[in-house]
């Protein structure tokens, strides 16, 4: 079979990655053989590989025809791709302060980063990991960091203006593939943000000078940059990430548990429920959609089970991931989606970042206390969701919220009630043209009934 | 004999012409941006002095918060 060049993997030329036989593989040039052999030799490699912050690999046969491949190397599996404009705030400046702290690693061994692009990074057991292993190179004695104005547009940017403007801004690195470009950023931010001294350094006034020299080529091969001075650049970037903090205004989903119609009694049985189907299927990848904070998915997470735990509000997943940090919780990655607009393919030719449905399907799909807000709020008749969620897991946990439940009720308040096929009866009928319903039972205390469904010819 | 002599120098000659395109130095594929370059080289003295101070003040501090330490020990004698 042959070997597929992975879409993403064009610009750097010191390799790059390739799937063979439904594996990834990474090929190292013979451009790039010194920096690799320092990479490992200096120690930098072991050292950053022990405390978790770069994917481990292993060199296996040079199996490759190319001639200019020095090593082929497979990184250990990332069990679910994202992308930094699916991450919340907190993810974001994880990442970033990951970075940072490579970059000054990398320095103390000879080596720097040549770039830092936020698709660098990946979460896997709950925490931001490098995954190019190439992205090192020896660095030459006075040379300026030539990823500066990489990590200004990737992380710091997004970050600020997440912070200083709205949280949801920072779908804006959907359209900006390559980081915000900071005079966009510089005039977006607020005036008040030019008073602090890190904002205006690394954003208005590093974007000044980025017009300045847009149309000039200055000779930057003779630019020297003392270590301290590095360094310095390296803290006051630190620096500026650590004091940005985010401090939401409350959404309607932020204290979603704390007012929904749930007895506790009903939840509890829900959650005894799902625990049963969880158990019943034992998949290895749910995709837990709606999660709001990540209740459901902690059910199948405490299980050793991965889960990609989604939802529309940036406010409920900094919370399911500050949950998760502080839990030390290995198992799930809170994302953001809207399930009306999920990411879609971007990039060159389409295929740069992967959409959303190319990254599935997932073992089990969660649909819990969700087609209320499909059918109801985004007008969709039942024959679409249940085609849609066909293609996005083997299995579904689907919970049916009839027209009499209060959340119902309170959806239908403000607007004209034209959903005379709203029912349990349409919604099985709805769902039988995808799926087989393996099991269901209505949940005790409350009018919800709850199904087990595997998709048709699964 | 001499046929084979330049058959040889042929080989050695390709084979050093391919070695020297593959070793081409593939630094830094990214585009630092001109300007961004040249800015960070301006700050560059300024933050490398703030982190120095930085530096010198949590020593400082250090220092002084053990010296109290060994202090308040030594009058709790």
């Amino acid at each position: 079979m042959e070997d597929l060049p992975h879409p993403a993997s064009f610009r750097d030329r010191s390799g790059h990655i390739f799937i063979r036989e439904d594996t990834l593989l990474r090929q190292i040039n013979h451009s790039y053989k010194e920096d690799y052999n320092f990479l490992i030799n200096s120690g930098l490699y072991k050292t950053l590989v022990e405390k978790g912050m770069l994917i481990p690999h292993r060199e296996i046969d040079n199996i490759s025809p190319k001639p200019e491949a020095y090593k082929i190397i497979q990184p250990e599996h990332v069990p679910f791709i994202s992308y930094p404009y699916e991450w919340c705030f907190s993810m974001l400046k994880d990442a970033a302060l990951l970075t940072l702290t490579i970059q000054k690693a990398a320095m103390e061994f000879g080596m720097s980063l040549k770039d830092a692009s936020a698709y660098n990074i990946q979460f896997v057991n709950g925490m931001p990991v490098l995954i190019d292993t190439l992205s090192f190179e020896r660095h030459e004695e006075a040379s300026p960091w030539v990823a500066y104005r990489q990590f200004c547009q990737h992380f710091l940017a997004p970050l600020c203006l997440m912070k200083y403007i709205d949280a949801r801004i920072g779908q804006l690195m959907r359209v900006h593939l390559d980081g915000i470009p900071l005079d966009l950023a510089s005039a977006l931010l607020p005036f008040r943000t030019k008073f602090k001294f890190s904002i205006y350094t690394h954003i208005h006034l590093h974007s000044k000078y980025q017009r300045a020299y847009a149309d000039k080529s200055p000779d930057t091969k003779k630019t020297k940059m003392g270590r301290t001075a590095l360094i310095g650049l390296i803290d006051s970037l630190e620096s500026a990430i650590k004091g940005l903090e985010w401090n939401p205004p409350k959404t309607e989903w932020g204290d979603y548990y704390g007012f929904t119609n749930y007895s506790d009694d009903a939840f509890n049985l829900k959650k005894n429920m799902v625990e049963k189907y969880i158990d019943k299927i034992n998949p290895s990848l749910v995709f837990d959609l709606g999660a709001n904070t990540g209740e459901f998915s902690r059910l199948a997470g405490k299980k050793g089970i991965k889960v990609a735990s989604f939802d529309i509000d940036p406010l409920a997943v900094e919370k399911n991931y500050l949950d998760c940090k502080s839990n030390s919780e290995k198992n799930i990655l809170p994302l953001l989606l809207d399930l009306t607009n999920p990411s879609p393919a971007l990039g060159w030719a389409h295929r740069e970042r992967a959409s959303f449905m190319e990254r599935g399907p997932a073992d089990m799909v969660l649909s819990l206390a969700l087609i209320h807000h499909l059918a109801i709020s985004n007008n969709l008749p039942f024959e679409k969701i249940a085609e849609f969620l066909s293609s996005l897991g083997k299995t579904l946990v689907i919970e049916f919220v009839p027209k009499d439940d209060p959340q119902v009720v309170r959806l239908l308040k403000t607007r004209e009630d034209i959903f005379t096929d709203y029912n349990q009866k349409a919604f099985e009928k709805a769902f039988h043209r995808h799926f087989r319903i393996l099991e269901s039972s209505g949940i005790e205390a409350s009018k919800r009934v709850l199904y087990l469904m595997e998709k048709d010819g699964a | 004999m001499r046929k084979r002599m330049t058959k040889n120098r042929e080989t050695v000659l390709i084979a050093v012409l391919l070695l020297s395109a593959l070793s081409t130095n593939a630094h830094a594929y990214l585009d630092p941006g001109s300007g961004s370059f040249i800015f960070q080289v301006m700050i560059g003295a300024l933050l490398g002095a703030l982190v120095t101070i930085k530096i010198y003040w949590q020593r400082l501090k250090s220092y002084f918060s053990r010296l109290f330490s060994k202090k308040d020990a030594e009058t709790d004698r």
